[in-house]
């Protein structure tokens, strides 16, 4: 009788004890492409967007692998043999992926289309920002992937100042230019306004946009340099695509070196302002590459 | 006088180009540099390169001696971009000189491994040829396609080769020249290409040096595929459609057909640049899509013709 009690007692302990560790790790993440139950803290992550590998180095959390090809620039460490490369973010390496049993897989932006195959192979969740409310996006596209790696005090902290940097920016007298964003690529020009995909810096942070119209596609309205000389906008924020992808890094400023552009206001004020395209084209959405993006536009309006 | 005619119309749809632009002109000075800078630099390069690509359609046309072939659909350009691509992986900022002889180097090889292969296969039919050639571009492409993936190039080097008279300025479209002095040549030895046209046996009776014809032939096409490509981007047809609307109406004697052939592709391109300026103005539409939907439109009109004169 006395054995079968303690018996009974462990069993129930047991029970009771498997229960409270279930309820306490077990997490619903809710993502672009639906919702993701991860059982524990997730250690060994496969990042396949170069964004939340951005966001999760800089919360703290450790990767397992990423797509190496595409890491360069201030995400060069990741290059380093101790990551695992899985692919690249068209065509992961599936074989690599499944063979690191990884506990959490996460697809964004060029990866996003990973997100079925990649639910086959362990939980994922996808983080991709795209399209209207860029910054909102990115606020909850953070909140999730820290909420996923249990870093949500250190990423309030980041947003916190990330949002109030915004907000100087927004009501600052210096952001009094009149501007317009370009990004080169292949030899030609193409322009970006409100609502596409660089848009954020007139939707969010305020600066006024020369012309208001331009279409929100995904590369831009290819323009001339007449179109160039027309609007003459005060600032020029210059994205070189193909520096973005680790070529040429002196392409757009040899492409804007002609007499054309010297007559515009913005070159004479010494007002081009050439981007790092890793931080704005590649990871775009990540923590550090938001400081980066934000730094940029301070320093073009002279706000510190 | 005809052709005088012609040329005068060519003329003013010239004028037409210089007059279109985004730029507003308000003083003297903008309209000298506006001019002089921008406006003017692309008209002659429009010209320079509707002449010079309908020229390398009929130099390709005879020595393919098929009506149904240019540099755009048997693998020629396509080996210049892959040229440009090679160098957009191992040397990204090479001068333009450079990309220059690379592309031109890479025509060349394309144009004659594409003649190479015509003499090897058994010609059944007309039709044989222009899809020969088409798959062989095709197999180029996908070739191109396939390593700049590997390189996350792909939308770089279709924006590159991509058909776009929107950067021209001084100083960048002058090589274009080169192309025009080919075209010059070209019809100079036009003879030799309507004796190569016949075929290798009768042109050989006749007392043709066939194969340093088919030689010069190739290196003209090559060097106007490799010039316009790296200024001026692909643009499709104008080699297709143009010759072809020529013989319609003049036959195929080169020497006098080749002058209409650089008028009415001239005017061609023209057309299509300053629709290319004014459809989204004051964006530009790459004057390879519009050449591409104006090009087949007229290239159909063509086929059907032709079966009436059969």
């Amino acid at each position: 009788m006395r054995i079968k009690s303690s018996n009974l007692i462990k069993a129930t302990t047991a029970i009771a004890l498997s229960a409270l560790v279930s309820t306490a790790y077990a997490k619903t993440i809710e993502h672009t492409q639906g919702k993701t139950e991860l059982e524990k803290t997730p250690t060994n992550i496969i990042a396949l967007d170069l964004a939340a590998v951005d966001t999760l180095s800089t919360l703290g959390a450790k990767i397992t692998g990423l797509p190496k090809p595409h890491a360069f620039s201030y995400l060069e460490e990741f290059a380093g043999d101790e990551y695992i490369s899985a692919g690249s973010f068209w065509e992961p390496d599936f074989e690599t992926i499944a063979a690191t049993q990884p506990d959490l897989i996460i697809t964004g932006g060029r990866s996003q289309k990973q997100y079925p195959a990649m639910s086959k192979i362990a939980p994922t969740i996808d983080s991709t920002v795209w399209g209207e409310g860029f910054l909102t996006q990115f606020y909850n596209t953070t909140e999730m992937l820290a909420d996923a790696v249990d870093k949500t005090d250190v990423a309030d902290a980041q947003l916190d100042a990330i949002k109030a940097r915004i907000e100087t920016i927004k009501t600052s007298d210096l952001n009094n230019k009149n501007a317009l964003f370009i990004l080169t690529s292949g030899g030609k020009i193409s322009a970006f306004g409100p609502g596409s995909r660089f848009g954020w810096i007139y939707d969010d942070l305020g600066i006024e946009p020369v012309v208001k119209d331009v279409e929100a596609e995904t590369h831009g309205d290819p323009i001339s340099f007449e179109f160039l000389q027309k609007v003459n906008p005060d600032m020029i924020f210059v994205m070189d695509r193909d520096a973005a992808i680790g070529q040429d890094s002196n392409a757009a400023a040899a492409l804007l070196d002609n007499e054309l552009v010297h007559q515009l206001t913005a070159y004479k004020n010494d007002d081009i302002v050439y981007l790092d395209g890793y931080a704005w084209y590649m990871v775009s959405y990540g923590l550090t590459a938001m400081d980066i993006q934000l730094s940029e536009i301070e320093a073009a309006l002279g706000i510190k | 006088m005809k052709l005088f005619l012609s040329a005068c119309l060519i003329m003013c749809l010239a004028i037409v180009s210089l007059f279109i632009g985004v730029a507003e002109i308000s003083s003297y000075e903008e309209f000298k540099s506006v001019v002089f800078l921008s406006r003017l630099p692309r008209t002659l390069a429009v010209i320079l390169t509707g002449l010079s690509l309908s020229v390398a359609g009929v130099v390709m046309q005879a020595l393919a001696k098929n009506k149904f072939v240019e540099p755009t659909t048997t693998g020629t350009v396509e080996w210049a971009a892959l040229g440009i691509l090679m160098l957009l992986i191992f040397w990204p900022e090479a001068p333009m000189s450079i990309k220059l002889i690379i592309a031109c180097l890479f025509s060349m090889v394309g144009a004659s491994t594409f003649l190479f292969i015509l003499s090897r296969i058994q010609l059944q039919s007309d039709l044989i040829i222009p899809l020969a050639g088409i798959m062989y571009a095709g197999v180029i492409s996908s070739v191109i396609t396939f390593i700049a993936y590997r390189f996350d190039l792909v939308q770089s080097i279709w924006i590159w080769i991509q058909g776009d008279f929107s950067m021209i300025l001084k100083g960048r479209y002058e090589l274009l020249w080169l192309s025009a002095i080919l075209c010059v040549l070209a019809y100079f030895t036009a003879d030799q290409f309507t004796l190569a046209s016949l075929g290798k046996n009768t042109a050989l009776n006749l007392g043709l040096n066939y194969h340093l014809t088919l030689f010069w032939g190739v290196t003209i096409v090559a060097l106007i595929s490799g010039i316009t490509v790296v200024i001026a981007g692909i643009i499709p047809f104008v080699g297709l459609v143009v010759p072809n609307i020529v013989s319609l109406i003049f036959g195929d004697h080169f020497r006098k057909s080749l002058p209409w052939v650089a008028i009415i592709g001239t005017g061609l391109v023209l057309a299509c640049d300053i629709l290319a300026r004014l459809l989204a103005y004051p964006y530009e539409v790459p004057v390879s899509t519009v050449m591409g939907v104006v090009g087949s439109i007229l290239f159909l009109i063509l086929l059907t013709k032709q079966k009436h004169h059969a």
